[in-house]
Order: C-alpha cells, then structure tokens, then sequence
C-alpha cells in the first residue's frame, strides 16, 4: 500500500484531500502534518512513498520543506496542493523538484489526472 | 487588482471553489437579488497579498451561513456541531482559496497570508474595494470583496 504524508496547516483542507484521494480511488494509508517543520521530521522518522503539501504554512512553507528534503538526499516524491496555482509558482515548484501542483479547488478527476502519469 | 482582475473572473473563481469544495453540485451559488442586507451577526474571512500588487481578498456572511459552510466543507449532518477551530479553519480557507486564486490572476506574484477570520474585516489601507459580489449561497446572503491597496 503506498504511504502518504499530507502537510497542510488547515485541518479541515487535510481532511478534504484525504477524502478527495479516497474519491480519486487512492486508498492509501495516510500520516498527517501541520506545518513544514512537522512534515520534514516526520519524513526524517519514517519517509513516505509520496508527499502531499501545501504551500502557504506557517513555521515552514511547502517550498522550504520541499528544499530542505532535497539538500538533505530525500527524493520522496513530492507534489503541492495548494490555492496559488499560478505559471511562476509551477515552475518553482518544478525547479525545487516537485512533480505536479495541484491548484485548489481540486476534483478526484483532477487529483487522477496528476497522480496517474506519476504512479505509472 | 482591479486592472488585472475583473468582476466577472472573481464570480467564475467564487463558484469553482463552491461547486468543487462546498456543494455535491453546483447551481447552490446564484447572484443575490437586490441590496445585499447588511449581515447581523457577521463572520468574515480574509488573505492579504503582499508585494509590488497588494490587496485583500474576503468572503463575508452571517456567523450561521459560515457555520453552514464548515459543516458542507467537511459532509456533515445539518445541523450537527461545528467546533469554534472547525469554524475559523473551514471559512478561512474558503477565503484562502479564493483570495489564491484571484492571486494567481495577477501579473506579478506577491505573497499571500494565512487566513484571518474575525466578526470583521479590518480597514483596508486604500479605502473602497474595487469588486463586491452580492451573492446567493442557498438563500444566505454572502459577499466576496476584493480590495487594491
């Protein structure tokens, strides 16, 4: 089963993108992090199959952890899920390394349609 | 915002963000009719955008409305209890996501707060906004304000 570590300050947004993976058809066993700091230990404890953040959080945003997890050899699979989906941010996110930026509002369709090339 | 952003984009990103997050389908988010009613007992929750274009973006009801959304946000019953963090986290990223959205609109990117919410919203620096949507979420009355400072 593939392990996924969903970073998202706002509980509620957790807790929507669990319910979205399990529309999309992604039952996949799920940790959780409130911030990037959290997210970077808990990669660092036990690192998932994949990364699920958002952006925009405190103490750490999803691009510092993204980086951080990089200089410190981690290439778990990364993707961001996150309100600002704007060209300079993507390209941002890829220059650090992730693999996709899902913009919210997100679908199950829309979740499928970036995790599918990834899993393939 | 205003030369980069128009009206109608902030009404097309309001109701993306209800049909995909809020309501099972859309059709619940319509324009209000007349004179949106000055809420009673109001609950507003905004971002702001720092950078070469500032702004603020919120989404302002009636504290029962916003209860409301927490509980379509997260499926619950009508009804059934919204915890006052539920409450402040489900309606701030409602405005989280909007006001990111209206951010990705502009030409050059600042950087976006984390959520407020508070009965109001605090004076904007430039005074007016430059959009005001009066709009009709199952029959609650709700505005989503854009300011440029």
């Amino acid at each position: 089963m593939i392990r996924v570590l969903i970073a998202d300050d706002s509980r509620v947004m957790r807790q929507i993108v669990i319910r979205t993976l399990r529309q999309a058809g992604y039952d996949w066993e799920v940790r959780e992090a409130a911030d990037g700091a959290e997210a970077l230990q808990a990669v660092r404890d036990d690192e998932p199959d994949v990364v699920l953040s958002d952006w925009n959080m405190p103490e750490m945003t999803g691009i510092d952890l993204l980086r951080r997890l990089r200089a410190e050899g981690f290439g778990t699979p990364f993707g961001f899920v996150t309100s600002e989906g704007s060209p300079e941010m993507r390209e941002t996110a890829e220059a650090a390394g992730a693999l996709f930026l899902i913009a919210k509002p997100f679908t199950p369709e829309s979740f499928r349609e970036v995790i599918e090339p990834v899993l393939a | 915002m205003s030369i980069a952003v128009e009206t109608d984009q902030v009404y097309a990103i309001t109701h993306e963000v209800f049909g995909a997050m809020i309501d099972p389908e859309p059709g619940y988010l319509r324009p209000w009719e007349g004179e949106l009613p000055a809420p009673v007992d109001p609950l507003a929750a905004w971002v702001d955008v720092h950078g070469e274009l500032a702004g603020r973006a919120a989404v302002i009801c009636e504290t029962a409305a916003a209860h409301d959304l927490a509980r379509a946000l997260l499926r619950m019953e009508p009804g059934e209890e919204v915890t006052p963090a539920d409450l402040v986290d489900a309606f701030g990223e409602v405005a989280n996501v909007v006001g990111g959205n209206v951010k990705a609109l502009l030409p050059s990117q600042g950087t976006l707060t984390l959520p407020q919410v508070a009965a109001a919203v605090p004076p904007a620096p430039a005074g007016a906004p430059v959009h005001e949507l009066a709009l009709d979420w199952r029959g609650h009355p709700l505005a989503v304000v854009v300011w440029l400072f």
